[in-house]
C-alpha cells in the first residue's frame, strides 16, 4: 500500500559531473603541463640570468621539501634548519679540498656524516616539543654560526672558502647552471619520491598521528621517539645535499649566508605557503616565494627591504593562510561561487553532517539516531 | 692563573650582566606565561629601543636615558595592540607555533626597517661619562655598565611589585597560572593577557635603552641577544620569572668568567652548552615551577 | 557477571601492580598500591575525586613513572616502561576527556594503531586492504562506517568517544582500559558502550574501568576495586562492594 513518504521524491542525484573527477583530471594535465616547463626551462631561459634563477629556486624547493619531511609529518617546525644546509655544504667543501675526494663523492659523504650527526643533535633535539624545540633549533644554527666564524682556520671563517668547481673550466657559465638545474631537479624528485612514500606508509600515518597528538599516538603503539628521529634525520640528510649541491655549483661559502636564519625561515615560509600536508607543496611555495623575492631584489637592490618583505609575508601566510595558499585559495573561490541552492540539494544527513561541523556539542546524536537519519526523506 | 682584581672584575660584571638578562628574560617569560607565545621578536624590539635611544641622544643631545618617558608608554601600547590585532587572531590549536612564526616575522620586518631606515652602519652613543669608571679593590667597572644594572635591578623591583601588590599583578600571575579558573573567578583574561604583552615590551624599551649606552649597535644584533635569551628560559623553566632571573644570573656570570680564558666570542657558547645539558638532563628546566612542562 | 567467576581463584596472570606509589610534592597520590585485576573480566576502579585512580591508571599505561613499586602483566614487568611498549604488549586505553586525531579522518584515525611488524613493514601502504577491511568492520560494529572520510574533529562527541574506541581495538589488545568511558555522553551511548564491552569481554578481552557511574559500574562490572587516598581499600564483587562500610566512609564521609 501507499503511503505519503513512498509519494515524496528521493533524494535528487548530483547532476553535474562528480567534482572528484574534474578535479583529478585537472590536477593530472598540470602535473604533466609543469613536469614540461620544468624540463623544458633551461631552453626557453631567456638568459644565463634567468637559468641561474632557475637554480636558486629549484635549490629552494629540494630544501623546502626536505624540510618538509619533519615539519610537516611530525609538526616539529624547525627554524634553524640551515643549520644541515650549512654543514652540508661546508662538508662537502671540506672533504673536496682538504681531502681530495672527487666533488660529486664528497657531496653525498658530506651529507651522510650530516644524517650521523643530525643522530644525537634529534635524540637532544626531540625530547622538547612546541616552542622549546624551535627555540632549539634557533639555537643550534646560531651556535654553528659562532663556530665557523670563528675557526678561521679550518673554514676559512668570514673570509670565506672557495669550493673548487666539479666540471672543468671550458664548461661555460650557462652550460655549468643547465646541468646543475636538472641536477636539482633530479634531487628534487628523489625527495618527493621519500615524501610520497612516507606519505602513504604507515611510518607515515605515525608521524601524522605524532602530529596530531603525540601522547595518543604512542598509547596506540606509535614508537614516537625512534619515529621522530628518523624523519628527523631523513630531513637533515635531504637538506645537507641540497646544502652540498649549492655549494658545488655556487663556488664559494660564507657562515653567514650558509648559517642562515633567513633561509631558515625561507624553508619555512614557502612549506607553509605551499602547504605541509601537500607532495608539491613545498615546491609551489618555493617558486613563489623565489619569484617573489627576486622581484624585490630588482625592485629595491640590496637594502634591508627583503628581510621587511619576507616578514610579511610569513606574517601574512601565518595570519590567513595557515593551512596554505591552496585551501585559502579555494575558501576564497568558495566564497564568491553561487550560494548554496536549495536546501533539496542536500540530504538530510549532509544537512546535518554541516550543522555538526558547527556546533558540533550540541548535535551530538547516538549512532542509531544518525542511521536513522540517513533514510530519512529530504525536506 | 687569573690574577685576583681580574677575577673579581669578572665576577662583578657577570652579576652586572646577569641583572640585565634577568630583567629581559623576565619579559620574554612574561609573554609565554599569559599567552604560551614564544616571543621572538622581543631581542628586535630591544634593539629598536636602543636605536631610538641612540637617535634621541643624537638629535636632542640629551641623556638617553630621558628616551624611557617616551619608549617605555609607547613600548606598552604597542604590545597592547600586538596582542589584540595579532596573537588574538592565531587558532588556539597551533598557537605557539604560529606565534613563534609570527613573531619570528615581525623580527625580521624590524631588522629589515631598522637597516633600511638606519642603514647597517654600527652606532654607538658617546656620552661624557661613557668612559668613566670605578675602582673596587682592583677591579674596574664601567660605569655605564653600573648603571644598565640599577635600571634593570629597579625595574625588576618594580616588576616584583606590580605582580605581587597591584591587583593587575595579581590577575596576571592568576591567568599565567591557570587561565580557566582565573575566568572563572571574572578576570578578563584577553585584556590581562595584552597587559602582558604590553608590559613585556615595556621591559624591552628598558634593556634596549640600558643596552645602548654600553654597546655597539646594528639591525642583525638581536640574533645576538634572542639566542641566549631563550637559552636563559628554557633553562630557567619555561613561564617561571624566578626561574628565568635564576637562570640569568647564572649563566650570566658563567659568561663573563668564561671570557677570561675562552674570549669573548667562544665565552657566548655557554648559553648553548646550558640549553644542550637541560635538554639531556632535565627538558623541564631546572628553576621552573608549575608550567614548565615539555612544551 | 554470574557470581560464579569471581569466586573462583585467579588463574591466569593479568595486571597487576606491588607495591606501587607516586608521590606530587609531598602528597602520596599513590601510595602502595598491590593488587590483582581479573584476568578475562571486566574489572572496574573506583573511589572518590583525588583517591589517587587517574595518576594509578596513568601510572600503570606508561604516562607516568611510578617513584617505586612494579606492574606485570601476565608475568611481565612493565614499571616505567614507555606507554608504546605497553600499547604493543597488549594493552590499550582510551582517555578520560576523549582523543582523538582531529585534523585525521575517521578511517585515517583508525590506520594508526601499531602492534608489531618489522621496519620494512612500516613503509608498506597504511591503507592495504586487510587493514582497510579489519577498520572498516570495526567501524560497522561501533556504527561509524558511513563516516569513514569525515574529520574526526567534525564529528560528535559521542562519536568521537566509539571512534576513540574503535582505534584502540585496531591494535587489538588483550586487556582494554577505559578511563571514565561514560563522561559526557548520553545515556543511549552509554548503553551502546555497555553492550560493547560486554560482547568484547564474552570474546576474551580483559576491561579495567575508571568510572564515577555506579550505575554502569555496578550493572558491567565482575570486580571492583575501591581506591581511597592513594590506596585500596576493597575488593570484591560489585553485590560485596555496595555493601561494605568502609567504601560508604570513602565516598560519603560517614
Amino acid at each position: 500500500m501507499l503511503s505519503a513518504s513512498d509519494l515524496a521524491p528521493p533524494a535528487p542525484p548530483s547532476h553535474r559531473p562528480r567534482p572528484a573527477t574534474v578535479l583529478r583530471v585537472a590536477k593530472g594535465v598540470a602535473l604533466v603541463v609543469a613536469v614540461a616547463a620544468v624540463l623544458l626551462f633551461p631552453r626557453l631561459a631567456a638568459d644565463p640570468f634567468i637559468l641561474s634563477v632557475g637554480v636558486v629556486i629549484a635549490s629552494y624547493a629540494v630544501l623546502a621539501t626536505s624540510w618538509n619531511l619533519v615539519g610537516g609529518f611530525t609538526g616539529y617546525i624547525s627554524l634553524g634548519h640551515a643549520a644541515y644546509y650549512g654543514v652540508g655544504a661546508y662538508a662537502t667543501a671540506l672533504l673536496i679540498i682538504k681531502a681530495d675526494v672527487p666533488p660529486f663523492v664528497a657531496w653525498i659523504v658530506g651529507a651522510l656524516l650530516v644524517g650521523l650527526l643530525a643522530i644525537p643533535i634529534g635524540i637532544a633535539a626531540l625530547r622538547v616539543r612546541g616552542a622549546s624545540f624551535v627555540i632549539v633549533s634557533i639555537a643550534l644554527v646560531l651556535i654553528l654560526l659562532l663556530v665557523f666564524q670563528s675557526w678561521g682556520s679550518f673554514t676559512g671563517g668570514s673570509n670565506g672558502l672557495r669550493v673548487p668547481r666539479p666540471f672543468s673550466a671550458d664548461v661555460l657559465r650557462p652550460e655549468q647552471h643547465e646541468r646543475f638545474f636538472y641536477l636539482h631537479i633530479a634531487l628534487l624528485s628523489v625527495v618527493l619520491l621519500v615524501w610520497w612514500v612516507i606519505d602513504r606508509s604507515r611510518f607515515g600515518a605515525g608521524l601524522k598521528a605524532i602530529r596530531e597528538d603525540e601522547d595518543k599516538a604512542e598509547s596506540l603503539g606509535v614508537p614516537t621517539v625512534r619515529y621522530k628521529l628518523i624523519a628527523f634525520v631523513l630531513s637533515a640528510f635531504f637538506t645537507a645535499l641540497g646544502g652540498g649541491l649549492y655549494a658545488l655549483w655556487f663556488g664559494f661559502l660564507d657562515p653567514i649566508f650558509q648559517f642562515s636564519i633567513l633561509i631558515g625561515s625561507y624553508m619555512v615560509l614557502m612549506a607553509l605557503l605551499g602547504g605541509v600536508r601537500s607532495l608539491f607543496g613545498p615546491a609551489i611555495g618555493a617558486v613563489i616565494v623565489g619569484v617573489a623575492l627576486e622581484f624585490f631584489k630588482s625592485r629595491y637592490g640590496d637594502t634591508q627591504l627583503h628581510l621587511v618583505a619576507t616578514g610579511l609575508l610569513l606574517a601574512l601566510v601565518v595570519l590567513f593562510m595557515p593551512d596554505g595558499i591552496i585551501p585559502a585559495l579555494t575558501n576564497l573561490v568558495n566564497r564568491f561561487r553561487p550560494t548554496a541552492s536549495s536546501i533539496q540539494e542536500m540530504t538530510a544527513a549532509e544537512l546535518l553532517q554541516r550543522d555538526r561541523a558547527e556546533r558540533p556539542s550540541e548535535t551530538e546524536l547516538s549512532a542509531t539516531e544518525v542511521a536513522d537519519e540517513n533514510t530519512a526523506v529530504p525536506r | 692563573m687569573f690574577s685576583g682584581p681580574l677575577l673579581l672584575q669578572s665576577v662583578i660584571l657577570g652579576v652586572l650582566l646577569g641583572g640585565l638578562y634577568a630583567l629581559l628574560a623576565a619579559g620574554l617569560t612574561l609573554y609565554f606565561g599569559v599567552m604560551r607565545v614564544v616571543m621572538i621578536a622581543h631581542a628586535a624590539f630591544l634593539v629598536l629601543a636602543a636605536y631610538l635611544a641612540w637617535f634621541f641622544n643624537r638629535q636632542t643631545g640629551l641623556d638617553p636615558l630621558l628616551s624611557l618617558a617616551v619608549t617605555v608608554p609607547l613600548f606598552f601600547v604597542i604590545g597592547v595592540l600586538m596582542q589584540r590585532v595579532l596573537m588574538s587572531r592565531l587558532r588556539p590549536a597551533t598557537l605557539t607555533m604560529m606565534s613563534v612564526l609570527l613573531t619570528f616575522a615581525i623580527a625580521m620586518f624590524i631588522e629589515g626597517m631598522l637597516g633600511f631606515v638606519w642603514t647597517g652602519t654600527q652606532r654607538r652613543i658617546q656620552l661624557s661619562y661613557s668612559g668613566a669608571s670605578i675602582e673596587f679593590f682592583g677591579a674596574r667597572i664601567a660605569v655605564v655598565k653600573m648603571i644598565a644594572f640599577a635600571l634593570a635591578a629597579v625595574s625588576l623591583a618594580g616588576l616584583y611589585l606590580l605582580l605581587k601588590k597591584s591587583r593587575m599583578g595579581q590577575a596576571l600571575r592568576a591567568t599565567i597560572q591557570h587561565k580557566e579558573a582565573a575566568q572563572l573567578l571574572g578576570i578578563n583574561t584577553e585584556r590581562i593577557a595584552s597587559y602582558g604583552f604590553g608590559l613585556g615590551l615595556a621591559i624591552a624599551a628598558i634593556g634596549g635603552t640600558a643596552l645602548s649606552l654600553d654597546s655597539t649597535i646594528y639591525p642583525s644584533l638581536h640574533w645576538r641577544w634572542i639566542g641566549p635569551l631563550m637559552a636563559i628560559i628554557v633553562v630557567g623553566g619555561l613561564g617561571s620569572i624566578p626561574g628565568a632571573a635564576a637562570a640569568a644570573m647564572l649563566l650570566g656570570l658563567a659568561q663573563s668568567l668564561l671570557q677570561l680564558p675562552m674570549g669573548t666570542t667562544w665565552a657566548q657558547t655557554v648559553f648553548y652548552i646550558a640549553l644542550f645539558a637541560t635538554l639531556i638532563l632535565r627538558p623541564q628546566g631546572f628553576f621552573g615551577g608549575r608550567l614548565a612542562q615539555r612544551f | 557477571m554470574t557470581a560464579t567467576i569471581s569466586d573462583l581463584p585467579v588463574t591466569t596472570a593479568g595486571l597487576e601492580t606491588v607495591g606501587l606509589s607516586k608521590s606530587y610534592g609531598g602528597v602520596k597520590a599513590v601510595d602502595g598500591v598491590t593488587v590483582s585485576f581479573h584476568h578475562g573480566e571486566v574489572n572496574a576502579l573506583i573511589g572518590p575525586n583525588g583517591s589517587g585512580k587517574t595518576t594509578f591508571f596513568n601510572c600503570v599505561t606508561g604516562m607516568i613513572k611510578p617513584d617505586s613499586g612494579t606492574t606485570s602483566y601476565r608475568g611481565r614487568d612493565i614499571t616505567g616502561k614507555a606507554s608504546h611498549r605497553i600499547a604493543q604488549a597488549g594493552i590499550g586505553r582510551s582517555f578520560q576527556l576523549c582523543r582523538v586525531f582531529p585534523r585525521m579522518t575517521v578511517m585515517e584515525n583508525m590506520l594508526v594503531a601499531v602492534r608489531t611488524g618489522n621496519t620494512f613493514a612500516q613503509l608498506r601502504s597504511a591503507r592495504d586492504k586487510t587493514q582497510l577491511d579489519r577498520a572498516r568492520g570495526l567501524l560497522t560494529r561501533v556504527g561509524l562506517d558511513h563516516l569513514e572520510e569525515v574529520e574526526a574533529r567534525n564529528v560528535s562527541y559521542g562519536q568521537q568517544k566509539l571512534l576513540e574506541l574503535a582505534g584502540v581495538l585496531m591494535g587489538d589488545p588483550e586487556t582494554i582500559l577505559l578511563d571514565e568511558p561514560a563522561g559526557g555522553v548520553n545515556p543511549a551511548l552509554i548503553d551502546r558502550i555497555k553492550i560493547l564491552v560486554r560482547e568484547l569481554n564474552a570474546e576474551g578481552k580483559t576491561f579495567l574501568i575508571v568510572e564515577h557511574n555506579m550505575g554502569l559500574v555496578m550493572s558491567l562490572s565482575d570486580h571492583v576495586v575501591v581506591f581511597d587516598r592513594g590506596r585500596t581499600i576493597a575488593e570484591g564483587p560489585p553485590s560485596v562492594i555496595q555493601s561494605d562500610p568502609k567504601v560508604l566512609e570513602a565516598y560519603l564521609g560517614i
